[in-house]
């Protein structure tokens, strides 16, 4: 059966609404969001009524935890002085507007969901702060899908849609054995993981404007990225009607993140 | 010498790059002088003035600069060969009318200057032909940025996002940033060029609190959105605490350097 996967909404509720219309042309009624409900994009109750009025499955991203649990849930994320700025300005501002009840929702998405041996994550089965990036070394790759249990590990957080194979691992290791001094080598091999990234409804970094997800077949197993076009020009003039900053408008409409990508993307939250 | 040459040319033609490369090709002892097109109502020297003479003195350390000297005492440099810079931001008619500027005349006579020479960029062959933009309206905003060390992260994304037009249409932007580390890079960026020239100075000064060296920032173009420019910049700039972390960083290693060699 084909399931859609949604993730990094940023409250750009035009860019949801074009995602979801798609999704609902092509007869997909299961659908999974990765999180980062809110954040930067200016309609955050509006998406996250959305979300819940559909009943969609999701999981907690980071901006949601920060939402939740206070700024600086992760103090190592910003790239730059000016990225933090402007994250904690975003930051204030979603804060002071979502209601109480979307504050509740958000607290209690799960920061996971398991469906068999598919997993769905925000960032990695680690952290909702870590970066799974397509060129992470293959070994760690591989490490953070065969620990979480998992044959397919769906993630978001990078923004950057992609699909993964892991396979053909195998880990060679070699025992020394004290007593009788033999050295006894073993050769493990591993079955293929695999690492969908689902890329970004609301603030897309692929190098396109249009919005991401992802189509999955969970019997043939076969991934498809999708892209889908919105009205940019009325999410931009929502962040300046929200009195946003404007640069994130200008951002949005150039495929632009709202503020840079950490420089070292794949490190591991300590907190 | 003593010759005195005016060198004038729209924004970005390569006027200050020219004027570099004349006094490291030649032997001889150099003078240096910005004028302006219009009155500038007796404020501190222009951030552009700034920029320009402190990047060609880092590069040519025996250049003079003339533009602090009183009226009618440049006469005195009877040795030297003034350079005499003038950015031009009238209409292409205009351009070279120099001699019709009722303010460029009323400097040139302040200072009891006589012209040997008059070379224009897009006028005169023995000056590079570079493609400039036409412009019939050009806005200038500038900043004075004396005392004032960037994020360099954020410096990059900050540059990126002026030279793509996020803050209005860019036509040209040129910059003397300081980092926390004392180095000073000087940043060039014109539309008709591709890419942004960062040209460091050879001068570091020692990552010891704020740098006395001058620092600025022009912008020129169309629909500039000074307001968000001002504020963005705001976000960039390092506050004392942020500014010692960076620099005490640095100092440990370098004394941690020291002590391995």
């Amino acid at each position: 059966m084909k399931h859609a996967v949604i993730s990094c909404l940023h409250a750009n509720l035009a860019a949801v609404k074009a995602v979801l219309k798609d999704i609902d042309q092509k007869g997909i009624s299961d659908i999974t969001c990765l999180g980062d409900l809110v954040g930067y994009g200016p309609q955050p109750n509006e998406v996250v009524d959305l979300i819940r009025e559909r009943a969609i499955a999701s999981c907690q991203g980071c901006w949601d935890e920060d939402i939740i649990e206070g700024l600086n849930a992760c103090e190592c994320s910003y790239p730059s002085q000016l990225a933090e700025k402007r994250g904690h300005l975003a930051h204030e501002w979603t804060a002071e507007q979502l209601t109480d009840i979307n504050k509740d929702f958000l607290a209690s998405l799960p920061t996971s969901i398991r469906r068999d041996r598919i997993l769905f994550v925000h960032g990695s089965p680690n952290s909702q702060h870590e970066y799974l990036l397509p060129d992470m070394n293959a070994f760690a790759a591989l490490e953070r899908v065969d620990k979480a249990g998992a044959d397919t590990l769906f993630c978001g957080h990078t923004h950057q849609p992609y699909v993964r194979e892991l396979k053909n691992g195998s880990i060679r290791v070699r025992l020394q054995n004290t007593s009788n001094n033999n050295a006894e080598e073993k050769e493990i091999n591993l079955p293929m993981r695999k690492i969908v990234n689902a890329g970004s409804v609301g603030e897309p970094r692929h190098g396109s404007t249009n919005a991401t997800y992802v189509i999955h077949d969970d019997v043939t197993g076969e991934v498809e990225i999708k892209e889908v076009a919105y009205d940019i020009e009325l999410t931009c003039q929502a962040i300046i009607d929200a009195g946003l900053p404007r640069i994130f408008a200008w951002r949005l409409s150039h495929g632009f993140e709202f503020a840079e990508q950490a420089e070292d993307a794949s490190h591991v939250c300590e907190r | 010498m003593g010759q005195k040459w005016l060198i004038s040319g729209s924004p970005g033609c390569g006027k200050t790059t020219w004027i570099l490369n004349t006094i490291k090709e030649n032997q001889g002892a150099y003078g240096y002088l910005r004028l302006t097109e219009k009155s500038n109502n007796g404020q501190e020297k222009l951030p552009e003035s700034l920029i320009d003479y402190t990047f060609l003195k880092d590069q040519a350390p025996h250049l003079q600069d003339l533009s602090d000297c009183p009226d009618t005492s440049i006469s005195k440099y009877k040795d030297l060969l003034i350079l005499i810079e003038l950015s031009q931001s009238q209409s292409p008619e205009e351009l070279e009318a120099v001699g019709k500027n009722p303010y460029v005349n009323s400097q040139l006579e302040a200072l009891n200057l006589q012209l040997d020479r008059h070379l224009h960029f897009g006028r005169d062959s023995e000056l590079p032909n570079n493609d400039t933009l036409v412009f019939k309206e050009l806005a200038s905003w500038s900043l004075n940025l004396a005392k004032s060390v960037w994020d360099p992260q954020s410096l990059n994304t900050f540059w990126f996002e002026l030279v793509n037009g996020a803050y209005g249409d860019v036509y040209r932007a040129k910059g003397l940033m300081n980092l926390p580390d004392g180095k000073s890079i000087f940043f060039n960026w014109i539309m008709s060029q591709k890419g942004s020239q960062f040209l460091p100075l050879k001068t570091v000064s020692p990552p010891h609190g704020r740098p006395k060296r001058p620092s600025g920032l022009v912008i020129q173009g169309k629909g500039l959105d000074c307001k968000n420019i001002q504020s963005t910049i705001n976000l960039c700039l390092l506050n004392d605490a942020l500014l010692e972390m960076h620099q005490m960083t640095l100092r440990d290693r370098q004394s941690e350097a020291l002590r391995t060699n």
